[in-house]
């Protein structure tokens, strides 16, 4: 080949400098992650859920048009391993049967009881704040209707409340309909991506999104922290960072573990992505002054900067780093070069991958899906995110829009 | 480069991460443990909505 950049060129050095830059930082990122994470593992390791009080908590499970799957949460949740629960199931205004299947299982099921509350359509952080105005105990667990609980998950996450700093427990997501490429992907990448840094986070205690399938909180918390706000398109990363900058410490409970539906469809999957990127971007924007003020408390801090780098700043530089590398090499006549990158990147991604599926017992069959994660499945959902980014910052009008559901819970 | 340098190399240099891997742990553990809610919970009843831990001493 025919080398296109003279090699004492600006722009081959700059390639380079680029190239170099994103290597540094893809380890020293893998390297904090897995090191945090795993001081986080090995202080969690040993607690027993048997020697936990356990008082009594309401589940908030708002539901919207969730007839296919919402009688699989409701049921996982009535075998719950926990001895009090009071369980409100709100209605945002559902058009299709949901009502009626919920309605079918109200009643009083030993020390668990199961209520439906119907409201007009006001969207998911309306129905949450019903729901929270109605509990009647202390501790409040938040939930999307298209989840399921493992019977452990509530007992796992009280014992964080122990500590009276303690504030809120996020806990572990898990994508349950494994049927093909795209969702082993998606479920590759909630181990090695999403709970990888949340385990991070989770022994700083300072994590800044509580995803809405599993979400604990103390009620004086939520109270306090006025519920959900209505202004974004990711309200449990909005609250999230309601809660933390009220000092409050987040924790995060890898046994505390709820099973979603992700989406099948790529086109789903695009939207979902796109969707959480904005609404990051809008929380984040709400709280630009905590990002400038690191005085104001170190860990948030760094809390909210790391948020906006894995949201806008990493995605810029996966694309921008791996392009950038294809083309200086391959200008530069170096075509193996290319063939070389992907293997080196493959090989630390394989290895992030083992040691995810390690720590949280997972299936090793998902580690193959880590040769094709960076280069297509990552590439894809970062370029996503780039186009969320550029239109967050030209404020162009976005509505919700509703997955589709499969029923697989 | 002849081998014995290389490994020098990598030797002194996984030495200074660890030790810089352990001094940000500490520093970063002492910053959670500073931190304080800036306020402080109660219920309607006034009681704390704290609880303790049983420790297996205590059962």
């Amino acid at each position: 080949m025919i080398p296109l950049i003279d090699g004492d060129s600006i722009a081959l050095q700059v390639g380079v400098a680029l190239v170099l830059t994103f290597l540094v930082v893809l380890i020293v990122r893998y390297i904090l992650l897995l090191w945090l994470g795993y001081l986080h593992h090995i202080e969690g390791r040993g607690r027993a859920l048997d020697r936990t009080p356990e008082p009594p908590v309401t589940i908030v499970v708002p539901v919207f048009n969730e007839e296919s799957v919402i009688i699989g949460a409701l049921r996982s949740l009535l075998v719950l391993r926990y001895p009090s629960i009071e369980i409100i199931v709100v209605d945002d205004g559902s058009t299709d049967r949901t009502r009626e299947r919920v309605a079918g299982l109200e009643g009083r099921y030993g020390d668990t009881t199961l209520r439906l509350v119907s409201k007009a359509n006001g969207g998911k952080a309306s129905a949450l704040n019903t729901g929270i105005a109605l509990a009647r105990h202390d501790f409040i667990v938040c939930m999307d209707g298209d989840s399921r609980l493992d019977p452990d998950a509530i007992s796992a996450a009280m014992q964080h409340f122990a500590d009276p700093r303690v504030g809120a427990v996020a806990g572990n997501v898990k994508v349950v309909n494994r049927t093909g490429v795209w969702t082993r992907l998606q479920a590759l990448e909630y181990l090695e991506g999403l709970n990888m840094a949340r385990r991070a986070q989770g022994f700083l205690r300072v994590v800044n999104i509580i995803p809405g399938p599993i979400g604990i909180f103390r009620r004086d918390v939520l109270r306090r922290a006025g519920g959900y706000d209505t202004d974004t398109f990711a309200e449990d990363a909005d609250l999230t960072l309601k809660v933390l900058t009220d000092g409050w410490h987040v924790a995060y409970e890898q046994r505390a573990i709820a099973y979603t539906e992700a989406p099948e469809r790529f086109i789903d999957l695009v939207k979902q992505r796109y969707r959480w990127t904005r609404g990051i971007l809008q929380a984040l924007r709400k709280r630009r002054g905590w990002l400038v003020s690191p005085q104001r408390g170190p860990l948030i801090w760094l809390s909210l900067v790391t948020m906006l780098f894995e949201a806008v700043v990493w995605p810029v530089m996966n694309v921008v780093g791996n392009v950038t590398f294809a083309l200086v090499a391959l200008s530069a006549g170096a075509a193996s070069g290319v063939f070389y990158w992907w293997v080196l990147l493959t090989m630390l991604d394989v290895a992030a991958a083992l040691y995810a599926v390690g720590i949280e017992g997972e299936a090793l069959g998902l580690v193959p899906f880590a040769v094709l994660y960076r280069f297509f499945f990552i590439a894809m959902i970062d370029v996503a995110k780039l186009f969320a980014t550029v239109e967050e910052i030209a404020r162009v009008r976005m509505t919700w829009g509703k997955l589709e559901r499969a029923g697989r819970i | 480069m002849r081998i014995d340098v290389l490994l020098s190399t990598i030797i002194l240099v996984s030495f200074l991460v660890t030790i810089l891997m352990a001094v940000g742990s500490y520093v970063a553990y002492k910053l959670r443990e500073a931190r304080r809610p800036r306020s402080e919970p109660v219920t309607a009843n006034g009681e704390s909505q704290y609880f303790e831990r049983i420790r297996p001493d205590d059962a």
